[in-house]
C-alpha cells in the first residue's frame, strides 16, 4: 500500500502523534507519579524519598485482615463467575438468532448501566424489607426479614451480576473460534452431550476463559463502589480503604502504597495462572 | 449413531436461562420499581403507584445541574475521544510500520490498567501541577478511558471495507485532503458512530474516576447518585436512575442498529 510512497513514515506518523502525545502525558504520566507518590513522604517539603508507607501496610494487622478478605472475594466471585458463565456463554452460541439477540441484551444492557445504578438496585433486593427477604417470607421459608446488606454473601452476589458480562464475552470470543464440527465428530464417535463438552469445548475454551476470568479478578480487585455500598465500613476492601485514605484522611502515600500493592499483588497471582492455562490451553 | 441428548438437557437449560434473566435484570427492574412507589421509603411491595418522584427531581436544582454536567462531560468526552482516536485506529489499520504492534498495544493499555489506579494517578498529577481536580480533569480522564472503544470499533469497521478504495484515490492524484474528506472518513462513518456511543455511555456513566477527581462545584449524575445512595437512599434516586436506564436502553438499541450487536460479542 502506502509502503511504496516516498515517505512511507510520515503519513502515520502525524496520524498517531496527538493521540499518544495525549496518552503519554494523561495516562502513562499519572500512572508514574502514583508510583513516585508510594515512595516519598507526603506533606513535608522538600518530599523525600521514604519506604514508611510500605511498612506501615506491611505491619497493620487491619490492612491485612482487608487484604486477606480482598483476595478471597475476588477468588470466589471469579469461580462463581466461571460456573455461570460458561454454560450461559456455550448456550448463546447454540441458541436461535431471535433468542441469541435476547441473551445477548441480557448480558450488554445491565453491562452499559452505571454501576452505580446496578448497586442501587441490589441494595432495594438485599436490604432490609426488600425484595429478597419478602419473596422468601411469601413463599414461607423464612418467618422473619432477613438482610444481605453488610455480609461478605451480600457482596459475592452483586459483583457477580456486576462482573459476569466480561467473562460471557471473553468466553463466546473464544468459543466464536471452534468450528461445530469438532464436538459433532466427537458426538458421531460415540461421545455423550457431557463428554462432547467437557473434553472437546471446554479445553478449546480455555483461552477465552483464562483471559475472561483474569479480567473478572482484576476488576474485581479494583472494585470499590459495590463492596462499599453492600458490605458497609465493617467489611472493608483494599480499593474501599485506598478511596477512603485518597479522600477521606488525605494520606496520599499510604493511598499510593496500597494501589502499588494492590496492583503488584495481582500480576503476581495472574503471571501463574496464565502459566498454567496456556499449558492446559495448549495440550490437545 | 450419535448418542442422544439427556432429556433433562432442555428443561435444565431453559430453568438456567430464566434464573439468569432474572438475575441480570432484577436490579434494574427493581429499581424502575421503586421509582414509581408512592411511599417515601424504598419498601417492597411498594404501597401504590405514583409519578410524584419524576417531579420531585425535575425540580430539585441539584440534580438538574448534575443532569447538566454529565451531559456535557460526555459530550467533550466523545469529540474529544474521537479526534484523538481516530487518526490512531486509521494508522494502525491502513498502514504497515515498525513497532506497530507495541503501539497499538499502547493506545489499549487504558482498557487493562485497573481505573481505580487510574484515577489516583490523575488526582496526584491534577493537584500537584493544576489547581486541584476539575471539570476539564474529568474530560480528560474520561477521554483516556474511551479512546481504546474508539480505536477498537473504528479499527473493526475498517477491517470490512477495501482498502483500495483509498490507493485509487492516490494513484488518480487526490490530495491527503481530498483522500481524507472524501474516502477515508467516511470509510469510517460507522465505526466513529459506535465508538461515540461507547464513549458516551462510559463517560455517562461512569462514578470511579468521577469519585476520585471530586472538585468543588462539579457533580455528575453517577457522583450524586452514590453519594445519596451512602446516607439516604430515597425513590427521587430511582427516578433519576430510572432516566439513565432508559438512556442506556436507547444507546443499546442504538448501537445494535448501526453496528449489530453481534459485532461488539
Amino acid at each position: 500500500m502506502s509502503a511504496g510512497s516516498a515517505q512511507p513514515y510520515r503519513e502515520p506518523a502525524i496520524l498517531l502523534t496527538p493521540g499518544l502525545l495525549f496518552l503519554l502525558l494523561a495516562f502513562f504520566f499519572p500512572a508514574l507519579q502514583l508510583l513516585a507518590q508510594s515512595f516519598l513522604t507526603f506533606g513535608t517539603e522538600p518530599a523525600r524519598f521514604t519506604l514508611e508507607h510500605y511498612a506501615k501496610a506491611a505491619v497493620d494487622d487491619f490492612y491485612a485482615g482487608v487484604g486477606v478478605r480482598t483476595f478471597r472475594l475476588a477468588m470466589i466471585i471469579t469461580a462463581l463467575c466461571l460456573l455461570i458463565g460458561f454454560p450461559l456463554a456455550v448456550i448463546i452460541t447454540r441458541v436461535g438468532p431471535a433468542l441469541r439477540t435476547v441473551l445477548i441484551v441480557l448480558i450488554i444492557l445491565p453491562l452499559m448501566t452505571s454501576v452505580v445504578i446496578r448497586t442501587f438496585g441490589w441494595l432495594v433486593i438485599l436490604g432490609p424489607g426488600g425484595v429478597l427477604s419478602w419473596t422468601l417470607q411469601q413463599l414461607g421459608v423464612i418467618d422473619r426479614g432477613i438482610s444481605l446488606m453488610h455480609t461478605e454473601a451480600g457482596i459475592v452476589i452483586a459483583m457477580v451480576q456486576v462482573l459476569l458480562p466480561f467473562l460471557v464475552l471473553t468466553t463466546l470470543g473464544s468459543l466464536g473460534q471452534i468450528p461445530p464440527s469438532l464436538e459433532e465428530a466427537a458426538r458421531v464417535m460415540g461421545a455423550g452431550f457431557f463428554r462432547g463438552i467437557f473434553h472437546v469445548t471446554l479445553p478449546l475454551a480455555v483461552p477465552g476463559l483464562a483471559s475472561g476470568s483474569l479480567l473478572v479478578f482484576a476488576l474485581s480487585i479494583s472494585s470499590f463502589i459495590t463492596p462499599t455500598l453492600v458490605g458497609g465500613v465493617r467489611l472493608q476492601v483494599m480499593a474501599g480503604s485506598i478511596y477512603q485514605q485518597m479522600t477521606g484522611s488525605f494520606d496520599w502515600g499510604f493511598g499510593a502504597a496500597l494501589s502499588m500493592i494492590l496492583l503488584l499483588s495481582t500480576l503476581l497471582l495472574i503471571v501463574p495462572y496464565m502459566v498454567i492455562t496456556s499449558r492446559i490451553g495448549g495440550r490437545k | 449413531m450419535i448418542a442422544s441428548t439427556p432429556r433433562l438437557v432442555p428443561f435444565a437449560t431453559a430453568m438456567f436461562l430464566l434464573a439468569m434473566g432474572v438475575f441480570m435484570l432484577l436490579p434494574l427492574l427493581v429499581v424502575i420499581a421503586s421509582s414509581l412507589s408512592s411511599s417515601s421509603f424504598l419498601v417492597f411491595p411498594p404501597p401504590g403507584l405514583s409519578l410524584q418522584w419524576y417531579g420531585e427531581i425535575l425540580g430539585s436544582q441539584a440534580y438538574i445541574e448534575a443532569g447538566w454536567t454529565s451531559l456535557k462531560l460526555a459530550l467533550a468526552t466523545v469529540v474529544l475521544a474521537l479526534t484523538l482516536g481516530t487518526p490512531a485506529a486509521i494508522a494502525l489499520s491502513r498502514f504497515r510500520f515498525r513497532g506497530q504492534a507495541t503501539i497499538a498495544a499502547l493506545f489499549l493499555s487504558p482498557l487493562i490498567l485497573p481505573s481505580l489506579i487510574f484515577a489516583i494517578g490523575l488526582l496526584i498529577v491534577f493537584s500537584r501541577y493544576a489547581t486541584g481536580p476539575s471539570f476539564l480533569g474529568l474530560v480528560i480522564g474520561h477521554t483516556v478511558i474511551t479512546i481504546p472503544y474508539v480505536i477498537r470499533t473504528v479499527s473493526a469497521n475498517l477491517a470490512d471495507l477495501d482498502p483500495h478504495l483509498d490507493e485509487a484515490a492516490r494513484i488518480m492524484g487526490a490530495r491527503w485532503w481530498q483522500r481524507y474528506a472524501l474516502v477515508i472518513l467516511p470509510q469510517c462513518r460507522t465505526g466513529m458512530a459506535a465508538g461515540a456511543f461507547f464513549a458516551f455511555n462510559i463517560s455517562f456513566d461512569d462514578a470511579v474516576i468521577a469519585l476520585f477527581m471530586r472538585a468543588p462545584n462539579v457533580e455528575t449524575l453517577p457522583m450524586r447518585i452514590y453519594s445519596t445512595l451512602e446516607f439516604s437512599p430515597d425513590p427521587s434516586v430511582a427516578a433519576v436512575s430510572t432516566i439513565m436506564i432508559l438512556m442506556t436502553i436507547v444507546l443499546v438499541v442504538m448501537l445494535n442498529r448501526i453496528f449489530g450487536l453481534s459485532k461488539i460479542v
